[in-house]
């Protein structure tokens, strides 16, 4: 990338003149070749080495498609398919339905505690692997503590973690959060007097808010709702701790990670994830193509808030609350599991201990200090590459930049354990001068990871720079400002905000991310959090100071996250002060 | 709009506003203070003021967004000013427009209809009626953003009007436009007024704008009605100096006022005295207000006085010509008629002005 | 953008240096699949009396374990391999990603129960051993007030009907063997009949083994089938759990192998020799790691009540055991479970359901129709779609094997058993419907 900044100085008539055909300075095409190299080096190759086995015909390795007719021969397939999407879809609604009341409050009404709810609301997307799911089953479980103490009251059951609707129930709670931000930013970038003008010819209420805040907002809600709709499809950790296994992600983890069988199958739902992960992002894309309205509004800022009658205020105050206790849920079962003695076939633990803190204290050091690491740089790598795919696709004419954006997103799709088995594949080869191989280096974990949440950032930073006018930055131009210069000063100032949220979403989801890490993970010495909360949870002894470890995890995320809010809302109002 | 304007059937009868006492803060800023307006029926009403001086925050009070803190206000002898703004019938035209871009042009016109739960045919027919009036039939399934400024503009009104409100408020309608369009727009709403007879409310910082379509204007400064009146009223009679210097080029020149043996004499600052005479009212503190074409530098009619100056600036207007003169501290504008053959003063010639003191005014502050 | 790059490159750097000076350290460097609670203690005794290697544990699964030598085997980075499953050793010595090395240990003999501890060629050693058993969460079971099992047809019982779980024998190598156990020791028409009935009252098939007792100490579910040692530190932690050997049990010994072109040879070999001495041996005797010692002298050092296999004949020895015979059907027997029991457990658990209501009601009212209808259905459940010899056939078990010869692929062998189970279950659903209806 530094090559773009000389590239893009040099003029050299000739080569202009070529290159304006294709409408782009040299600089913005060595900036285009530059990532895609990077995703064809850490993205496509990796996952191309291990997936061209579903197009192998088993004996002669020949090019087949046999294997996806057969795809579509297999009753269990085929259920697991339509299981996927029901579950994806139900999710995407039972989410909005957490989303909804909590955007709407936070940003329409005058509301002690907005920024705390926001914040709150983030926290669900920093659920640790294994230790949340054990926390929700010992809440919500057949034998959890609701159910034990209805059934004690009422002698009655209600099934929250049963089959489909189980694994429904917590991915809504665990995916919600893309939602409510995405669903809050675009409310609170609705022109006031737009919702005004509909009030002066005699709407109100819910009227208002289904025909005319709700549409507006709809870019947002579509976009927070597609990112649910993809990470649950391709999710397999909550429907595999549920037990649930005919559903897509987990059939294709259970075949490529079943031992000395060499079935494709596992790669071919690989393919059909990654396939279906697209469709649904090109049809989101379809479905706003043209809506994109926060920028043609002029007029002041957004949305009035309102202050609420008393009893307004105490109905939204309980509905927040029963929502966040809802999803907020594993976090307060973590937080009671690592303190607990024991905890079995009881609504709370038996008695309460720190001793579980004392445990992790001294080992946890070199996971948090890993983890903060990987995290921060993984994060650092998505957005430089986010800002750089999403100005390349918004504001050059680039041929062909759109499949920079869909191979990006494509990553969302792609398993971890793929991804980690690519890695592996492709990078053991290559060596360093003492032998090593350069996959045990700790820097390929990181790059998995930025892989692995490129598409979070992407979209952050994609929405960040649609909302910028074009104008500005032809402004900068006319001034005199050449296009290097105008993204340094002018564009990525005005970016700052949305690029930190990309930032904050890659940073706290690669800091509890485990499938990928799990395999590229090659001593204790480079293990991240994620990995030693895995190794804690192998054992009955190790469940409390594995939840430990997991609150740790979570309260570390989210200091950063509310740190970086407080400085996304600084910078926010440092900018419209001086509008 | 050249074409002759269908016959309406959206008129309505009109009804009166009535303001009385608003007082309105936000914390300690106090923005209206104690406001009494009375607009008449069908009456073309216009808001008139520099920003900031509550001129918005009035209207928007009216429409229902904002609460009184005291007072009331009353459209058509019924208090509105507790309902909340989708009971008021009171209908506003936004300085953005407000166009909602998810929604064809039908759509946004048939809204406020729908919201009222009219029939399907009948709202057919009053969206047709509506675009009709604004001549925008043609472009009823475009979006708002594949429409110009001006055809928006229109949009925005029809909109409005569709729902047949009591009263329609105006919020700075022609800002958005090229100056061009201003002022054919402006013509069409006051023809679009005069055709639906409807009592109209109008914001503007401009006040030929105000001028040009407005039956009465109230002259808003700092949340206070400074006056309220004809364009030629608030013109030829304005209560104060804000008024005066607000609507046109006033010449304003500081003085006190010296008795010397029962006569008054005016000494304006700079060592310049003139007579007053005698019938005149000369309120504490105030000073000599003429406009431009109420002085001369050729000859001087009976009851002109003679005030000695310097050209500073002269200028060749077309069919005036007008010179800056310093006369005492203070400089003034006279507009004379431009007579063929006639060559401009230059700047340091001294002159003698003549000064209707008929057309002049002492206005306090 | 520049100054990313440079902090790349520093990075990079920074990364390359750490990595040789590793290298150059007395790392022994070992991927296993068990826990902390295990490998801890036997890394602080095996560094202290090697004074200068360090053991550097990698925690996997068994699965990715195998999966990350195999793909890591044109640079092994890995010394060691230590996992319980003999069917991954036995993988990953097909590959010959293992090496030979005969431990220099005296007084180990050659089976453990009737399985034989090492590897005839010598590419891996048992170290340790475990039993399988029944594991239940004592709270659980009084809330529920079901009786205490003995024994594994205990578990087929219409009382335990969706309270048991138990790991899927493709994902657990140790559940595996217990199957293969069952099968050999029961014949392969008998055995699927106890497994499917078994299975009919499974609440959960869990993807991990130690889902498993997870799921009984959290009391999610009443009772596990599970390794013993899950159930010893369950208890050493205080969950109110109990546990039972059952009278016909396997038991399993647990491995470790030299992997092959190990950087560290010399250490490996050290680290091996030191599990099957007594003085590694005796590390196994702690209560979190509970397994039992290879070596039948260490049980003089262990607590009263310890479990010998070489003194109890309840313990594995009664079970006839033929390594050949499993390793050959490995692959057909996990996915034909899969097939017929984990993606169909709705409806076999609706099937064993009726049956379990049809048959209440005849015992409250005789009828010989009902009773034949009842009997037409086990046996529906009990059907397999393959026969013990198709099973080893090259043409079916060439299925699995992936690459190398054309023939039926996985994906439709999959799809005719599951349809073949699927068909039966509802057939049996129906026919113990009818009989319920009779005996009323």
């Amino acid at each position: 990338m530094a090559g773009a900044t000389t590239a893009g100085r040099a003029h050299a008539p000739s080569v202009s003149s070529r290159f304006m055909r294709l409408s782009a300075t040299p600089g913005q095409i060595a900036l285009a070749l530059g990532i895609t190299v990077f995703l064809v080096l850490f993205l496509i190759v990796p996952v191309g080495t291990v997936i061209y086995v579903a197009f192998t015909e088993k004996g002669t390795g020949e090019f087949t498609l046999v294997n996806f007719l057969d795809f579509a021969r297999t009753d269990l397939f085929i259920r697991s398919f339509w299981n996927s999407v029901y579950v994806s879809a139900m999710s995407v609604v039972v989410a909005s339905i957490f989303a909804l009341p909590l955007a709407y409050i936070t940003t329409r009404f005058e509301f002690r505690g907005a920024m705390l709810i926001q914040t709150l609301g983030f926290l669900p997307l920093i659920m640790p692997p294994f230790v949340g799911a054990v926390a929700m089953l010992l809440l919500f479980g057949r034998n959890g503590t609701v159910n034990l103490l209805l059934d004690e009251w009422f002698g009655i059951k209600i099934p929250f973690m049963e089959g489909l609707n189980g694994v429904i129930f917590v991915q809504a709670v665990h995916y919600f959060p893309f939602i409510l931000i995405n669903l809050s930013t675009a409310l609170r970038n609705i022109d006031r007097s737009m919702e005004e003008a509909a009030q002066n010819l005699g709407s109100s209420g819910f009227r208002l808010f289904r025909r005319i805040v709700f549409p507006l907002a709809m870019p947002g809600y579509i976009a927070g709702a597609s990112l649910v709709f993809v990470k649950v499809f391709d999710d397999l950790a909550t429907p595999l701790l549920l037990n649930v296994k005919d559903m897509l992600a987990p059939q294709a983890y259970l075949r490529v990670t079943s031992i000395g069988i060499a079935d494709p199958m596992g790669y071919v739902i690989s393919v059909v994830l990654i396939c279906m992960s697209i469709l649904a992002m090109w049809i989101s894309a379809r479905a706003m193509r043209g809506k994109d309205y926060a920028t043609v509004q002029r007029g002041g800022g957004g949305l009035a808030k309102r202050t609420m009658r008393p009893w307004e205020s105490a109905l939204a105050y309980a509905a927040v609350l029963l929502i966040l206790l809802l999803v907020l849920a594993p976090h307060i079962g973590l937080l009671l599991l690592s303190f607990a003695t024991i905890w079995s076939f009881s609504p709370l633990p038996d008695a309460f201990t720190l001793a579980h803190y004392g445990r992790v204290f001294g080992e946890s050091f070199v996971y948090v200090k890993n983890t903060l690491l990987y995290a921060s740089i993984a994060g650092l790598i998505d957005v430089v590459l986010g800002t750089a795919i999403a100005y390349l696709v918004l504001r050059t004419k680039l041929i062909g930049r759109e499949w920079l954006d869909w191979a990006a997103t494509a990553a969302l799709a792609i398993p971890g354990v793929v991804l980690g088995i690519g890695y592996l594949r492709t990078f053991y080869g290559v060596q360093l001068p003492d032998g090593t191989p350069l996959a045990t280096l700790w820097i390929t974990i990181v790059l998995a990871l930025a892989i692995r949440r490129l598409p979070y950032a992407l979209r952050a930073c994609y929405a960040a720079l649609q909302q910028i006018s074009v104008s500005l930055e032809e402004a900068a131009e006319n001034l005199g400002a050449t296009k290097m210069r105008t993204v340094r000063r002018v564009v990525l100032p005005l970016m700052a905000g949305g690029i930190l949220a990309g930032f904050v979403t890659s940073f706290a989801t690669a800091a509890v991310e485990l499938s990928a890490t799990l395999m590229l993970v090659q001593s204790n010495a480079d293990a991240p959090l994620a990995y030693g909360l895995y190794v804690f949870m192998q054992s009955a002894a190790g469940r409390g100071p594995g939840a430990a470890l997991g609150v740790i995890a979570v309260l570390l995320v989210a200091l950063c996250t509310f740190a970086s809010h407080m400085i996304i809302e600084k910078s926010q109002r440092a900018k419209g002060a001086s509008r | 709009m050249n074409q002759p304007l269908p016959i309406s059937e959206l008129g309505t009868n009109a009804v009166d506003v009535d303001i009385r006492n608003v007082d309105l803060s936000y914390g300690t800023n106090h923005v209206l203070k104690g406001i009494n307006l009375h607009i008449r029926p069908g009456e073309f009403f216009a808001f008139l003021g520099p920003s900031g001086c509550g001129k918005t925050t009035l209207l928007r009070l009216i429409a229902g967004f904002n609460q009184t803190d005291g007072g009331e206000v009353l459209v058509g002898g019924r208090d509105v000013s507790r309902l909340p703004p989708w009971k008021r019938d009171v209908g506003m035209v936004f300085q953005s427009y407000a166009l909602w871009p998810h929604m064809t042009v039908r759509r946004n016109v048939a809204f406020g209809l729908e919201e009222r739960k009219v029939s399907r045919a009948e709202i057919e027919r009053r969206v047709a009626a509506a675009l009709e009036l604004v001549g925008l039939a043609h472009l009823a399934d475009r979006r708002p953003s594949q429409l110009s400024g001006g055809q928006q503009q229109r949009v925005a009104v029809a909109r409005t009007i569709a729902i047949e409100p009591k009263v329609l408020l105006l919020d700075e309608p022609l800002s958005n436009l090229d100056a061009k369009m201003r002022v054919q727009v402006r013509r069409e709403l006051r023809d679009l007024q005069q055709r639906l007879g409807l009592t109209t409310i109008f914001v503007t910082h401009d006040q030929e704008e105000a001028n040009t379509i407005c039956d009465r204007i109230a002259v808003m400064n700092d949340g206070i009605v400074q006056q309220v009146g004809t364009p030629m009223e608030l013109y030829e009679k304005p209560a104060n100096l804000f008024v005066a210097n607000f609507l046109g080029t006033a010449n304003i020149l500081p003085g006190r006022v010296v008795r010397e043996g029962g006569e008054r004499f005016f000494d304006i600052d700079g060592g310049v005295r003139l007579p007053i005479p005698a019938q005149v009212v000369v309120p504490e503190g105030a000073k000599l207000v003429f406009r431009p074409q109420h002085a001369s530098l050729a000859g001087h009619g009976a009851g002109d006085v003679l005030l000695p100056g310097t050209i500073v600036h002269s200028e060749f207007l077309g069919s005036t010509l007008r010179y800056v003169v310093r006369i005492g501290a203070a400089e003034v504008s006279i507009d004379t008629p431009f007579h063929s053959g006639e060559t401009l003063h230059q700047p340091g010639t001294s002159v003698e002005i003549s000064l209707s003191l008929r057309s002049a005014l002492w206005l306090a502050a | 953008m520049l100054r990313h790059s440079v902090a790349a490159a520093a990075l990079i750097g920074t990364a390359l240096f750490t990595g040789a000076a590793f290298a150059q350290s007395g790392k022994v460097t070992v991927v296993t699949s068990f826990s902390k609670d295990v490998t801890d203690p036997f890394k602080q005794a095996f560094e202290k009396a090697h004074p200068g290697v360090t053991l550097d544990v990698q925690n996997r699964n068994t699965n990715a374990g195998v999966k990350f030598l195999e793909e890591t085997k044109a640079n092994n980075q890995v010394d060691i391999f230590w996992a319980s499953a003999p069917d991954a050793f036995e993988v990953l010595k097909s590959k010959s990603l293992l090496q030979k090395h005969k431990p220099k240990a005296e007084g180990i003999p050659d089976k453990i129960g009737s399985y034989p501890i090492n590897d005839p060629e010598n590419l891996y050693s048992g170290f340790a051993a475990s039993g399988y058993g029944i594991m239940w969460n004592d709270r659980y079971a009084k809330a529920n007030k079901l009786p205490e099992p003995k024994d594994w047809q205990d578990l087929a019982k219409p009382v335990y009907f969706d309270h048991v779980a138990m790991a899927a024998p493709s994902r657990s190598g140790t559940t595996h063997l217990t199957i293969e156990t069952i099968l050999q020791g029961e014949g392969w028409e008998q055995g699927w009949r106890t497994l499917k009935e078994v299975s009919g009252n499974f609440r959960q098939i869990t993807e991990r083994s130690f889902g498993v007792p997870e799921a009984v100490n959290s009391g999610q579910v009443g009772f596990g089938i599970v390794i013993d040692f899950f159930a010893f530190s369950a208890q050493a932690s205080g969950f109110p759990v109990k546990f039972v050997y059952p009278t016909v049990t396997t038991i399993v010994p647990a491995n470790v192998a030299v992997v092959a072109n190990a950087p560290n040879k010399a250490g490996a070999e050290a680290f091996v020799d030191y599990l099957v001495s007594p003085a590694g041996q005796e590390v196994l005797l702690e209560p979190s790691i509970r397994r039992l010692p290879v070596n039948p002298a260490v049980y003089a050092k262990a607590p009263a009540d310890y479990p010998n296999p070489f003194k109890d004949p309840s313990l594995g020895s009664r079970v006839k055991f033929d390594v050949d015979v499993s390793e050959k059907r490995t692959n057909v027997v996990d996915v034909l479970y899969d097939q017929t029991v984990t993606f169909q457990l709705d409806a076999l658990k609706a099937a064993t359901k009726a049956i379990h209501d049809a048959e209440a009601a005849i015992a409250k009212k005789d009828n010989a129709d009902a009773k034949a209808l009842v009997k037409e259905a086990r046996g529906l459940v009990a059907a397999v779609p393959v026969t013990e010899q198709q099973a080893s056939s090259p043409e079916v078990a060439g299925a699995f094997t992936g690459g190398k010869e054309k023939g039926a692929r996985q994906a439709e062998l999959e799809q005719q058993w599951a349809a073949f189970a699927k068909e039966r279950y509802q057939q049996a659903q129906a026919k113990a419907e009818q009989a319920l209806k009779l005996a009323r």
